[in-house]
């Protein structure tokens, strides 16, 4: 447990077992969201879902209903369940209860709306140099061709989905960004991402941003590379510190800061 | 870094950019903005499908917008890749197969509506969404390069229109003149947004124009301009047309001509400057938009070359004009079906019919309020001197309110409705563009309810879709039927037509997919490719 964590614990459990605060004192806290994950996945996903998604039980990323109920209500439902349910009462300490919450309330919160820890003009330069990132991402026309673009990726994606982008890029490969090598039949070599692939045709986008509209019969060998072009490697090539910068930065990564959420529509699909 | 080392860092070289210089010589084997070329002749000079071998003409692929409900767009096509849209989301397309490359949505859109497409300049491709914001997008990848807001839609803006890129810039129109607003037409740069010029067309308080509208507050007064306009590159002046006054059907709030709605504005393109204009329709009560496209051809007119105007408004009148003085030089009835106005005079005001005005228990009047013709492309072939104008014969019966509706609550002070048992019908008709005359016409079946348009070819042919759903060819100088296919679908958009490695394509979107047709070539058998994975 990180110590603000631990702090917060400790001045929890100072205060009266049903004296809670009606507002999530670890709301928004990176760590506590992190923490909150780890205690999902153990009590919470069997019927939710990893992400929230839904299964047996009720989705939580996307529900109008939990949004509406207060952090107080929510912390109730899990520390007592819902009598006439499958949703069992969870005897947890408080703190991890209002872990989970951090972490349930990050599911459906585009990322610009999450306050990020890390410095943002740090993360832009990580992004840019050393980190490589702009070598495959395009923000607002700056950078590669072979990654998503991430110009509004904030309002795309949670906080949380962000993160897991980078720290394991293969977990949920997007279409239209596999790395593939083609061989003509005249013995031209085109590399790049399949932005779509048939029996019949490929259309490749090369790294210098041009398209390549291909018919299968006249490739003489098409590889694809298989998972994501990009590092699995990253929880060990940047430091704490600097996936934190780099997600403040793509925190700020957002074309509508005004816009109203209830009208979002997810669309994960980017083909 | 781990990514195999085989791709360099930042892209330093794209593919061939799309110059000024290469939108001045579309349409060609390139399709490049809305009408094809400035001029909105809608005329390509591709030959390979024509008189003889249309009969061979088969379809090539379908591409289904997934969200789909009213496709309106003219597709764009450059360098093998077709752009379609919908509603705040551009497609992108390999336009010999029909395989998506890209899709870029806009999830965060405030409104949904139709849209009519694209343009294109640079590495870049521009969308209006709903909501009014401009957005440049990379053209090989869909990224957002910038997105800018262009109209406030707190004050009754929307926007459906193809932008129209020239040289370094990017020209846009509004939308909202149904429930009231203030029209514009407005430049941006094409590199970053930033505002050049906007010109309103309908006057402020106290400016030139503003005597037109009695008492009535202007910034609800309407002049939408959700039409992409035409360019004369030699003259530098955009020609754009102008939507109705609000309330579109009750006029006794705005007394006085309405300046500049239902009109064609001659702008400076290079400063937003109004040159010239024309009202077609002072003080419309009928919804008489002026959006049917404005044509620029040059021809002989009474021994004299001229650059002129061309223009078949709803009002069910034929228009020419000198589009360098902005003479007005003859109108003519498109349609038998008009009851409104006597004639035109010498100086292009209408002879109006007393007691025409809707009224609470209506009245009957034609053309109807969707006009003789509306936005559906018209084409001019310099070689038939003909115009093809898809027309509609239909009056209707028009119902006014007696007062002000309020703005933005989506009335009009009133309808037009349909008379029962005259049902509207579609012509196709051939024009002589100097005097109106119709030459030969092609009645469509139907239900009188499609918006579709024409593109006419070297090839001898005018291609259109009809009000059952058939994309059809005629012989340009006849109007013989040679082709036609039925898309299943009611028709929102216009045809267009190109080339890739030398087979030439014509495509329309309709309803929710676009159809893509090519001359017939034997399937040869093929071997699947050893290595893919599918």
């Amino acid at each position: 447990m990180s110590l603000p964590v631990a702090l917060i614990s400790m001045a929890l459990a100072q205060s009266h077992q049903e004296a809670r605060t009606a507002k999530n004192p670890l709301s928004g806290r990176p760590e506590a969201i992190e923490a909150g994950k780890g205690l999902f996945r153990e009590g919470c996903a069997g019927c939710h879902g990893g992400n929230g998604e839904g299964g047996r039980g009720p989705n939580l990323a996307e529900s109008e209903s939990l949004r509406e109920k207060t952090d107080d209500q929510v912390f109730n439902t899990i520390r007592r369940g819902i009598p006439g349910t499958n949703m069992p009462a969870f005897a947890m300490p408080e703190s991890q209860i209002w872990e989970v919450i951090a972490f349930i309330r990050a599911l459906g919160t585009p990322a610009f709306l999450t306050p990020a820890s890390g410095d943002a003009e740090a993360g832009r330069a990580l992004f840019y140099g050393e980190g490589g990132c702009g070598s495959c991402h395009m923000i607002r026309g700056r950078g590669g061709f072979l990654g998503p673009d991430l110009t509004n990726i904030a309002a795309l994606r949670t906080s949380t989905q962000l993160r897991d982008a980078i720290l394991q890029p293969n977990a949920r490969p997007l279409s239209g960004f596999e790395g593939v090598t083609v061989i003509l039949k005249d013995g031209t070599r085109v590399e790049g991402v399949a932005k779509n692939n048939s029996n019949y045709s490929i259309q490749v986008l090369d790294a210098a941003g041009k398209l390549h509209l291909i018919d299968r019969a006249q490739a003489s060998d098409v590889r694809f590379r298989g998972g994501s072009l990009m590092s699995d490697n990253y929880a060990h090539t940047l430091s704490p510190t600097g996936i934190e910068n780099i997600l403040a930065f793509l925190s700020k990564q957002v074309v509508r800061p005004d816009a109203q959420p209830a009208n979002r529509r997810r669309e994960r699909e980017n083909r | 870094m781990r990514f195999g080392g085989w791709f360099l860092l930042f892209a330093v070289c794209l593919n061939a950019q799309v110059r000024y210089s290469d939108i001045l010589k579309s349409p060609s084997e390139n399709w490049l903005s809305y009408h094809g070329d400035y001029r909105a002749l809608r005329y390509s000079p591709l030959t390979q499908i024509n008189r003889q071998t249309v009969a061979n003409l088969v379809p090539k692929w379908t591409y289904h917008v997934r969200a789909a409900r009213r496709l309106e767009a003219s597709p764009i096509v450059f360098d093998g890749v077709m752009y379609v849209t919908d509603a705040n989301e551009v497609d992108a397309v390999d336009a010999r197969t029909g395989r998506q490359i890209w899709m870029y949505r806009d999830e965060s859109a405030q409104l949904q509506n139709v849209n009519r497409g694209v343009a294109i300049l640079g590495d870049s491709v521009f969308l209006a969404t709903a909501d009014a914001y401009l957005v440049a997008l990379q053209r090989s990848s869909g990224a957002i390069l910038w997105h800018k807001k262009f109209a406030d839609t707190s004050k009754g803006y929307f926007a459906t229109l193809a932008p129209l890129a020239l040289k370094d810039r990017i020209i846009v129109g509004v939308s909202g003149g149904d429930s009231g607003m203030r029209g514009f037409i407005a430049a941006f740069s094409a590199s970053d947004g930033a505002e050049l010029w906007r010109f309103y067309t309908v006057p402020a308080k106290g400016e030139p124009g503003s005597e037109t509208w009695g008492e009535f507050d202007t910034q609800w007064g309407g002049g939408a301009t959700w039409m992409t306009g035409a360019f004369d590159p030699a003259l530098n002046v955009l020609y754009w047309c102008t939507g109705n006054p609000w309330p579109d059907y009750y006029g006794g709030g705005r007394r006085g001509a309405n300046l500049y709605t239902d009109s064609v504005v001659a702008l400076d393109a290079g400063t937003g400057k109004l040159k010239w204009y024309f009202q077609f329709t002072p003080h419309d009560t009928h919804d008489w938009d002026a959006e049917s496209i404005p044509v620029l051809a040059d021809l002989t007119y009474k021994g004299k070359r001229r650059k002129l105007l061309l223009h078949p408004n709803r009002n069910g009148f034929f228009y020419v004009f000198d589009r360098e003085t902005g003479e007005f030089l003859n109108a003519t009835p498109f349609v038998d079906k008009l009851d409104w106005a006597k004639g035109i005079d010498t100086q292009g005001r209408p002879i109006e019919v007393p007691d025409m005005d809707p009224t609470p228990g209506g009245r009957k009047v034609c053309p109807s309020t969707r006009g003789a013709s509306n936005w559906m492309s018209p084409s001019f072939d310099p070689e038939t001197k003909l115009l093809y104008v898809p027309t509609l014969e239909q009056c209707d019966r028009y119902v006014g309110s007696q007062h002000n509706p309020e703005p933005m609550k989506n009335l009009m002070g009133g309808g037009g409705e349909g008379i029962p048992n005259e049902p509207g019908k579609f012509y196709l008709r051939a024009l002589d563009p100097l005097t109106g005359e119709k030459r030969w016409e092609y009645p469509m079946t139907g239900p009188a309810t499609m918006w579709a348009g024409t593109v006419s070819t070297a090839g001898g042919l005018v291609f259109f879709g009809d009000d059952d759903g058939h994309l059809v060819a005629l012989d340009a100088r006849t109007g013989q039927d040679l082709w036609r296919y039925n898309l299943g679908q009611v028709l929102t958009a216009s045809p267009v037509t190109f080339s890739i490695a030398r087979k030439q394509y014509v495509s329309i979107a309709a309803g929710t997919d676009v159809f893509t047709f090519g001359l017939f070539e034997p399937a040869a058998p093929i071997s699947l490719a050893k290595g893919g994975r599918n």
